[in-house]
């Protein structure tokens, strides 16, 4: 019998494909309407300055959201994007908030619940405000707008408050990783934050870990006492 | 000609994006749901979890809107609508744009108001971007089960698998919080400066002062406002510092 993942699996697969298809047919059909497709070599031109980085991204971001998403959630940020500012923040707090475990099946499904309404929340938001405020968003987000320094600091305020969350928590652990993110924007200011992820989560990992084993053999050690 | 950024198509285009991403969305909310629902999981819980994440997703989703609206200018609204409702992101959809014009010999900058132009910019967006959707059907699987039987051999390794998850989870919050702290990336995006410590550390502030409101003075219903409460604490901390300090404090960064 299939399981429930198993499942989720499947129609992750069937929903992917289905998307890639639908994300085809956006230039497609604009070319075939236009009659207008772009020169082959002009093409190739700037995608070889765009794929080696994009698609080197591409493996290190599937390899490292995916064990942390539930299956449904991993299906359905990948399609929808935003992950590591948006997707995975959302997820998290859910289950904070719920007080299940990422690893358990409930975790799973609060974690998926929590990336589709975020999916259609972001989705609505942006269409509204597309459709809507166009007019008058510029203003808002021009130069010297009054509110426009609170968009520019949305990344500190949001992972701010998820520090905090999480340093309630587990405050040993929240500590190699930092440190490791800060030394290397010492040396590499300009780094990429999809790449410093992967330098932090290794960083966070390791030191986890290290954290656990000697818990661990602390607490063997004082059961066998 | 010139309209055909903000034409018809372009916004029917848009309208089957869309309405593809919330059905998708929504399937996976209902087979969510009613799974949580089997194992008994409370309603109250999932009902509180859909509350949680819209109230979470408002802010960062109104600075997504933003940058569409930053690229608008050369792409037209609707282009980068379209895009940045699925897969993308602004660092993503800029570079390749621009690259696509680069090869063509235009740039960003100017509008763009030829079709040939805008279909290699679509091009060149969609196939840079497409990536993860092909690993995914392939790996996903792969990559649960080598995780989940990881996890699942014994107590010690299912307590050590539970600590990895939140370690994996802390990486992605430590690598933001170290760019508020010690980044210095290219403009348009910010530096690490006085300002983003400040709305950092006010973000941090809020959010414990909160939790602490909403349990242990057992303000239950406070529960789902705490982050996005915080949120947008730490942003009016943002607009107050620019409009009170000199511009020369307030636009201090580190490098």
């Amino acid at each position: 019998m299939k399981t429930f993942t198993d499942k989720m699996h499947t129609y992750g697969r069937i929903w992917t494909v289905t998307a890639l298809a639908v994300l085809y047919a956006v230039p497609l059909v604009f070319s075939i309407y236009y009659n207008v497709f772009p020169q082959f070599s002009t093409l190739l031109k700037a995608l070889a300055a765009v794929i080696p980085i994009y698609w080197a991204t591409a493996i290190v971001e599937v390899i490292t959201y995916t064990p942390l998403l539930g299956a449904g959630g991993a299906y359905l940020s990948f399609v929808t994007g935003n992950i590591a500012n948006l997707k995975l923040p959302c997820a998290m707090n859910a289950m904070n908030s719920a007080d299940v475990k990422a690893t358990s099946e409930e975790g799973e499904l609060i974690s998926t619940i929590a990336i589709g309404t975020s999916a259609i929340t972001t989705t609505v938001i942006i269409a509204v405000g597309v459709l809507a405020f166009a007019p008058v968003l510029p203003y808002i987000t021009a130069e010297g707008s009054v509110i426009k320094p609170a968009f520019e600091y949305v990344v500190p305020a949001l992972f701010g408050a998820l520090l905090a969350s999480y340093f309630a928590k587990h405050w040993r652990l929240t500590i190699a990783p930092i440190f490791a993110g800060v030394i290397a924007y010492i040396f590499a200011p300009k780094l990429p934050v999809g790449t410093m992820i992967f330098v932090t989560i290794v960083a966070s990992l390791v030191a986890a870990g290290i954290l656990f084993k000697v818990k661990y053999s602390k607490q063997f050690a004082s059961e066998k006492e | 000609m010139s309209d055909f950024k903000t034409g018809a198509l372009m916004y029917a285009l848009a309208g089957g994006v869309i309405l593809f991403v919330i059905v998708q969305s929504l399937f996976f909310i209902v087979k969510s749901w009613k799974r949580a629902k089997e194992i008994g999981v409370e309603p109250e819980k999932l009902k509180q979890t859909v509350v949680t994440s819209v109230l979470f997703t408002i802010a960062p989703a109104v600075s997504i809107l933003a940058t569409v609206l930053a690229l608008a200018s050369a792409l037209g609204i609707v282009l980068p609508w379209i895009r940045l409702s699925v897969i993308g992101n602004l660092a993503y959809e800029t570079v390749a744009a621009n690259n696509a014009l680069d090869a063509l010999g235009g740039t960003l900058s100017e509008e763009v108001t030829d079709t040939q132009q805008f279909s290699t910019v679509m091009w060149t967006m969609t196939i840079g971007s497409c990536f993860p959707l092909i690993l995914l059907p392939i790996f996903c699987k792969k990559i649960h089960k080598v995780m989940g039987n990881a996890v699942k051999k014994n107590e010690k390794t299912s307590a050590l698998g539970e600590i990895l998850g939140a370690a994996g989870m802390i990486g992605i919050v430590a690598a933001f919080v170290a760019k508020s702290l010690a980044a210095a990336p290219d403009a348009p995006d910010i530096s690490a400066g006085l300002m983003s410590v400040s709305v950092l550390v006010s973000a941090m502030v809020f959010t414990i002062a909160l939790d602490w409101l909403a349990r242990k003075k057992g303000i239950k219903k406070l529960e789902p406002f705490v982050l996005p409460l915080a949120m947008f604490g730490a942003m009016g901390i943002a607009v107050l510092l620019t409009q009170f300090l000199p511009p020369d404090i307030a636009g201090f960064t580190f490098r």
